[in-house]
Formats: structure tokens, C-alpha cells, sequence
């Protein structure tokens, strides 16, 4: 049967985040903002209470781990749960989502290529983190390899019982501080996709060093490193999935299965961060404009209200319609994609017009300087895990008759 | 528990509706332009489907489906032919408007002659519109002036859908001219009123099957009982008439982009240019997929407005949810419609190719109903708390016309 209704536990995770996002979250945001990371003290008790809040039911575990002891024929809810929360804890702060620890975005392509014991190895230090927070990260991204990942340069040669890795890896969330990094590199570039091998790089490991922390336009409390591997020897154990894995293009698909799962998200995310500056322009021209009075303006602004706020109504469908259909198990590439391309599109247009229609009040730093972080920290949701435009490349592929490449 | 899946019911409904009218309304779209109206043959096989009255309570003698069902039929139609829905009676504003406006007892009354076997001729029709707005006062210029036992309508009356097929229109008429907005009343006229007279048809931009015309209201009685009266918040009903019946139109707007999409792509897979077939170029692939998110978001949209009826939400939430989806979808089938031909390049323009057609249905059809820029004066009016003023809210003759 089609319903919208939330289910009481994300009802529940929703609101609990709401509170907590309104009352704790949004007074602190800025300062986080402007110290360029999210007091630890915090993130500690966020998480412990996140834990506790969740019990034996964790969707965000789920998540990175995938579901335990549970057919895989059942549809589960943990796309549509991890849906509900990432958009309402964005609603509060964008950066916290992805500076939660855990494994990160370095979750999924072990969960989805990791042998039993690879899984054992890297989840267990996320287990109990109540002396110590840990992180895992994602490196994919190089200087010359974007959007493009099949360019990636970083070298894997084998050496024994270990690969050798040589190489730099850019813009990875959270690697500074990740206890270990999914590693993508290649064996030969001129082979190509079949070419990339995914490894695990454990902080410490010789040869593998953080470099620069980077200045972003927004999103400024989360840490996005830079990472340099040199003659960086990581044990063959560490080679997700093991040697046979890599029989055909497995390494590169690896990379592409991770956003299946975690486009959605970020689009859910994206809503959160449009809806907050939606709803900020909205109590703006409630509290400041002289509704009663038929002024030309007035409807001028209403329509551009109510026009932001369908459009991330919009976006959100298509968001709840693809973590839907991950919940059902069904393949929902297409969808992901369409979700966070038109979720991106939608919130940053979300946080134009917020400033737009709260005037010269939008722009200051000091008095509505909630809407002047929104704006810069939207932005890079139509940049990361896929620009805009790779999201309509994977769409139209889907769309168009023997469509392989452009 | 959020799911896009619909019901076995309404799947085998909404596939029913899908096959017939791709493999009947399709191929004869054409035929209904030219001809100005649907053919009798498929009107009765239309009618035999016995879908008109599949969203009415079963207490006014429907199925009790639903607007969810309704939404999906009038999506599927609209799918084969979106002019088609306009010129079919039992699926227009007319049904709407008697169950929001009218007493249970009027509703029954005035839904049974859809439900009769030989219904493929009773077309009913909403005259809401005139043709311009009135400079002296706010309200309508046709005014309902209470005589003898009952009323007497006097005025003009535009954009009225079917008004030379209808046998029973509901008139929009000033019952309180004092009293503005909020002095308007809805009436029952019958076919063989003296006092009606229909007074000539629109040649409109698109949707040629459907039969818009005028009509003429020249001391026209009819009797108390044939008052709608809104159940007592006349202007509450209106705006869930309009709310309602937009909705409708919005379903038949995403029959309309889906179809423009689906076309644009098959064309995109065939016609090759410097070697390859277009599709093959980017800036054709995005617009595409640009146009798929489109269609597929203004379709979620409108389930879920329906959605929000059929389980007794608030009307607030209704309304906003409907506004939003009825607004989006206007939007979404032109930008469908207008890629469909661009698409086509020369041959989108000609006649030959369906696409044209659908650029000038959606804009005729972005015009019934509530328009896309009132549905967003109602959603931030909604979300801006607001009183839901008449004058703010329903698509009077000084804001923008419409077609009902």
C-alpha cells in the first residue's frame, strides 16, 4: 500500500533528533564552524547516547555493517530509518553526519567485498568506542582522478606476502584521524577498471602519511584530508575480498556499489540542509513582512517560497522512493542517482532563495549567520559522492539503448 | 511505514486503465482533436470500465476507492491520450464539485445518473469562471437573487468544460454582493433550464476534445433544494473542490509527462546524427534524464497529496501537500512537453508526431483547475498561517482564469 507515514521508530529518531538539533546542535553549530571541528566532547556523548538510544536495533550499524542474522530476502527498513535521521541531524548541522564516527563511508565496500574475517578485523574496533572514538574513511578521489575514478594513478604492486602502494589521495573525508582507509589503486592504469584493487590502510602503516588538512568553502567542522602513500607496504590481508575477487572489473564496481546505498543519503541530507533554510526564510517573512497589507512584493515572495519548499518536497520523494527500493532489495542505481541530483539542485536553490527573500538580512555573518553556513555548506552536496553531472550520466545510461559511454 | 507500492486492487486497476488506453485512446488521439470530442464507441467502452465513480464514498453510491485510485486511473488515461480525460464524462470537475459542495442526499442524487448504463452521454460541467472580473465590487458579476421559493441566476459564465454536452452544471453565482468572496453560492442548473443558454464554444491552444465554452444565465430559476451549500463552510468546500479537482488535472499532467518522456526517448534511441544516435550526445542524455526526475517526482507528489486525503489528514496538510504536487506537475509536463518537441527538432513541430499536441495540452491543461502560481499563493498561505481568505485562495476572475 503507498503511505508516506514515518514508522514510530523513525518517528521517534526523528523527533529526538529534532530536539536535540534545535536545542543543543544549532547553538553550537557556528562555533564548530568556525574552530573547523566538532567539540569532541560532544561527538562522544552524541554517539554514546545515539547508542543507547538505539539499543539492540541500530540502523546506523545496519548500515555499515549490514543487517546481522536477517534473511536477505525480507525487506528491511534501514535505508528508509538512515534516510529519516541523515535528513533531520543535517536539519541541525550539516557537518555531524559525516564526521559521526564509525567506519563511514569506508563502511560499504567492506561490508560489500570484505571476507568474513576482513569484516571482523575492520568493524570490531567500531564496537566500543566508549573510551575512544575511531573513524573509518574512503580514498578514492586523486589529484587528477575525479569523476573520472578509472583515471586513478595510485600504484599497488605486489611484493611477497604485500602490496607495495605509491600514490596521493585527496579530499577524504575524515582522513586525518580514520584508524583506517579504504584504499582504491591499480595495478596497471592501461588495464583500466579491471586494473583497480580496493585494500584496507591501517593509520600507522609505514609509508602512509596525512598531508594537508584542507580550507573548504563550507562544511568547515568536518576534516577533509589529503593523503600520501609511499612505498606504503600493506599487508595482502588487507586486499578486500581477497586475490580472486579481482577477476574482472570487481575492484572498480566496489568503488560504484558503495553509492548505490549512499547517494540516497546524501540526498536525505541535502533535503535536511534546504529544508532548514526553507523554514528559516519562511519564519523570517512571518516575523518581518506585513503579511495583512496587499503588497505587490508579498506575493512575489510567497511564490518563491512555496516554489523552494516543492521542490525539496520533490527531491525528498525521490529520495524516500530510492531508499525504498534498497529496502526492498531491489537495484535502485538509477534512483539514487536522480535523488541526489535533484536533491543537491533543490537545496542549494533552497539556500539562494533564503537569502534572497530574507534581503541584505540573509547575507550578514552576525545576525542570520545560520543562513550564511547553509549557503556555504550546501553546495558540495552536487560535488561529492558524485557531481550533478555524473549522477545524469548513470541516469541517462539507464535510460538510453546501448548507451556505454560518451 | 513510507512505500511506493500500491495495492493489488490498484495496480490491476491502474493496468486495466493503462492497457485500454494505450491500445484505444493512443492510436485515435488524433481523431478526438479533429473531431472535437471523443467518439461515442469509446466513450461507452470508457464507460463500461465502470471507473467514474471509483473514488466516490460508497455512501454516495461509488466504490470508495479513493483519490489515490482516482489519481492513478486519471494518470493512466492521460497516459494514452491527455486530452482524452477532458472529453469523457464521469471523470471531470463536475463529480467533485457535487461531492464537496452538495448535502449527502444531493450528492447521492446527482452522482446516479453516472452509475446508469447508458451514462456514456451524461456529461455534468462546473461553470465557476466569467470573463472578466468585476470592477464594481469583489464577486462574481452573476448574481443569484432569491425569488418566489427559490433563485433566480442572472450573468455569464466562461471556461466551463463540456457546457454544450452537460445536463446538469453547478453555476457560481453572487448570493451576497456585500459580502464579497464570501458572498459567493453554487447552484444546481439543468439542460432544459429556459433561463440557460449555452452560448457558443472556445477554440482553445489545446485539449480540442474537451468542450469548453460559455454559457448564459438569463433569469434563470431554480429551486431552493438546488442551492449546494458546502455543508455549511461554503468557502472551506471550494477550496477543497478546487484543491481536489487540480489535483485531478495534476494526475492527467503526469499521464502527459510521462508520455512526452517516453516518446522523446525512444526518438532519442533511433534518430542517429554524425554517426550516432542522439541520445548518444550529452547534452540530449541529460535533458533527458533532467525531464525523467521530472516525471517521476511530480507523479510521487501527487500520490502523496492523495494519499493525504484518502487518510484524513489534516486539511492543512492536504492542501499544502496538493498544492505542492498540483503546482510541481503543471511545471513538470510543460518542461516534458517543450523537450519533447525540442527533442524532435523539426519534425517535433509537425503535426505527423504526437509531441506537439502534448506541448499545447499541457499548456491548456496547466490553465483547469487551479494554477500552478495559485497553488503556491495557497501552500505559502498555508505555511505562512494565513487565514485561508476566498479572495487569496480560490482562482477568482481577478487573479487568473481558469478552466473548470
Amino acid at each position: 500500500m503507498i503511505d508516506f507515514e514515518l514508522n514510530t521508530q523513525q518517528r521517534m529518531l526523528k523527533e529526538a533528533l529534532h530536539d536535540m538539533g534545535k536545542s543543543v546542535i544549532r547553538p553550537q553549530s557556528l562555533g564548530w564552524d568556525r574552530k573547523k571541528t566538532i567539540d569532541p566532547d560532544f561527538l562522544r556523548n552524541f554517539y554514546m547516547m545515539s547508542q543507547a538510544l538505539r539499543g539492540e536495533n541500530n540502523p546506523m550499524e545496519d548500515f555499515n555493517e549490514g543487517p546481522k542474522n536477517r534473511d536477505p530476502s525480507k525487506p528491511v527498513q534501514t535505508n528508509r530509518t538512515a534516510a529519516v535521521g541523515a535528513e533531520e541531524l543535517a536539519w541541525a548541522d550539516a557537518s555531524i553526519m559525516l564526521s559521526l564516527p564509525g567506519p563511514g563511508l569506508g563502511g560499504p565496500p567492506v561490508r560489500a567485498t570484505g571476507t568474513p574475517e576482513q569484516k571482523e578485523r575492520f568493524f570490531s574496533i567500531f564496537r566500543d568506542m566508549s573510551t575512544e572514538l575511531r573513524w573509518g574513511a574512503y580514498g578514492l578521489t586523486e589529484p587528477g582522478a575525479g569523476s573520472d575514478v578509472g583515471a586513478i594513478r595510485t600504484s599497488c604492486k605486489k611484493d611477497g606476502d604485500a602490496y607495495i602502494l605509491n600514490g596521493r589521495k585527496c579530499y577524504i573525508t575524515m582522513g586525518g584521524r580514520a584508524s583506517w582507509v579504504v584504499i582504491f589503486a591499480t595495478v596497471d592504469p592501461a588495464l583500466g577498471r579491471a586494473g583497480h584493487r580496493a585494500f584496507v590502510v591501517e593509520k600507522g602503516t609505514p609509508g602512509f602519511f596525512v598531508g594537508k588538512i584542507e580550507e573548504k568553502m563550507g562544511l568547515r567542522a568536518n576534516e577533509t584530508a589529503e593523503l600520501v602513500l609511499e612505498d606504503c607496504r600493506v599487508p595482502a590481508a588487507n586486499l578486500l575480498g581477497g586475490e580472486e575477487k579481482y577477476q574482472s572489473k570487481e575492484g572498480f564496481m566496489t568503488a560504484m556499489k558503495t553509492f548505490d546505498s549512499t547517494r540516497p543519503l546524501v540526498a536525505a541530507m541535502a533535503c535536511g540542509i534546504g529544508r532548514a533554510a526553507y523554514e528559516y526564510a519562511r519564519d523570517f517573512v512571518k516575523d518581518n513582512y506585513v503579511l495583512g497589507r496587499p503588497i505587490p512584493r508579498y506575493s512575489a515572495i510567497a511564490e518563491r517560497l512555496a516554489r523552494t519548499g516543492r521542490q525539496l518536497e520533490a527531491a525528498r520523494m525521490l529520495t524516500w522512493k530510492a531508499v525504498w527500493m534498497a529496502d526492498q532489495h531491489m537495484p535502485n542505481a538509477k534512483e539514487a542517482s536522480m535523488s541526489k541530483a535533484l536533491a543537491g539542485q533543490a537545496a542549494i536553490n533552497a539556500c539562494i532563495e533564503a537569502i534572497e527573500i530574507c534581503g541584505a538580512h540573509g547575507s550578514l555573518s552576525e545576525d542570520h549567520a545560520l543562513l550564511e553556513k547553509w549557503f556555504r555548506d550546501i553546495k558540495v552536496y552536487d560535488i561529492f559522492e558524485g557531481t550533478g553531472q555524473i549522477q545524469r550520466i548513470v541516469i541517462s545510461k539507464r535510460l538510453l539503448t546501448d548507451l556505454k559511454a560518451f | 511505514m513510507i512505500s511506493f507500492e500500491p495495492t493489488e486492487d490498484q495496480k490491476l486497476i491502474a493496468g486495466t486503465v493503462s492497457d485500454f488506453a494505450k491500445a484505444t485512446l493512443a492510436p485515435r488521439a488524433r481523431e478526438f482533436e479533429k473531431a472535437q470530442a471523443i467518439a461515442e464507441d469509446a466513450r461507452k467502452a470508457v464507460h463500461e470500465m465502470g471507473l467514474s465513480l471509483a473514488a466516490v464514498p460508497e455512501a454516495l453510491g461509488g466504490q470508495g476507492l479513493g483519490l489515490l485510485t482516482a489519481v492513478m486511473i486519471n494518470e493512466e488515461l492521460a497516459y494514452g491520450d491527455p486530452a482524452a480525460p477532458f472529453g469523457l464524462p464521469g471523470f471531470g470537475s463536475y463529480l467533485i464539485a457535487v461531492q464537496e459542495l452538495g448535502s449527502e442526499e444531493q450528492a447521492k442524487e446527482l452522482l446516479a445518473p453516472f452509475a446508469d448504463p447508458s451514462a456514456h452521454d451524461t456529461f455534468g460541467a462546473v461553470a465557476w469562471s466569467e470573463k472578466k472580473p468585476n470592477r464594481e465590487r469583489a464577486g462574481f458579476v452573476t448574481t443569484a437573487k432569491k425569488a418566489g421559493g427559490g433563485w433566480e441566476l442572472t450573468g455569464a459564465k466562461a471556461f466551463v468544460g463540456n457546457a454544450d454536452l452537460a445536463k446538469s452544471l453547478i453555476v457560481f453565482a453572487q448570493v451576497d454582493a456585500a459580502a464579497g468572496w464570501n458572498g459567493i453560492g453554487a447552484f444546481v442548473v439543468r439542460k432544459d433550464n429556459p433561463g440557460l443558454r449555452i452560448a457558443g464554444r472556445h477554440k482553445t491552444l489545446g485539449l480540442d476534445c474537451g468542450h469548453f465554452g460559455e454559457i448564459v444565465l438569463e433569469s434563470a430559476k431554480v429551486s431552493d433544494t438546488d442551492r449546494l451549500d458546502g455543508r455549511g463552510d461554503f468557502a472551506a468546500a471550494c477550496t477543497r473542490f478546487f484543491a481536489k479537482y487540480s489535483l485531478i488535472v495534476a494526475a492527467r499532467q503526469v499521464g502527459l509527462a510521462r508520455l512526452a518522456f517516453d516518446v522523446s526517448r525512444e526518438y532519442c534511441d533511433i534518430r542517429k546524427a554524425f554517426g550516432k544516435p542522439i541520445g548518444h550526445f550529452q547534452a540530449i542524455a541529460f535533458t533527458l534524464a533532467d525531464r525523467h526526475m521530472d516525471a517521476d517526482s511530480a507523479r510521487e507528489l501527487t500520490r502523496r497529496a492523495a494519499w493525504a486525503w484518502d487518510s484524513g489528514k489534516e486539511p492543512a496538510q492536504c492542501l499544502l501537500y496538493t498544492a505542492q504536487a498540483v503546482a510541481h506537475a503543471h511545471q513538470v509536463a510543460m518542461r516534458c512537453a517543450d523537450d519533447a518537441v525540442q527533442l524532435h527538432g523539426g519534425a517535433g513541430f509537425m503535426r505527423d508526431v504526437i509531441v506537439e499536441k502534448l506541448m499545447r495540452d499541457a499548456k491548456q491543461m496547466a490553465l483547469a483547475g487551479a494554477t500552478a502560481e495559485q497553488m503556491d499563493q495557497l501552500a505559502a498561505a498555508v505555511e505562512l498561517g494565513i487565514p485561508l481568505d476566498p479572495a487569496l485562495v480560490l482562482p477568482t476572475p481577478e487573479t487568473q482564469a481558469v478552466l473548470t
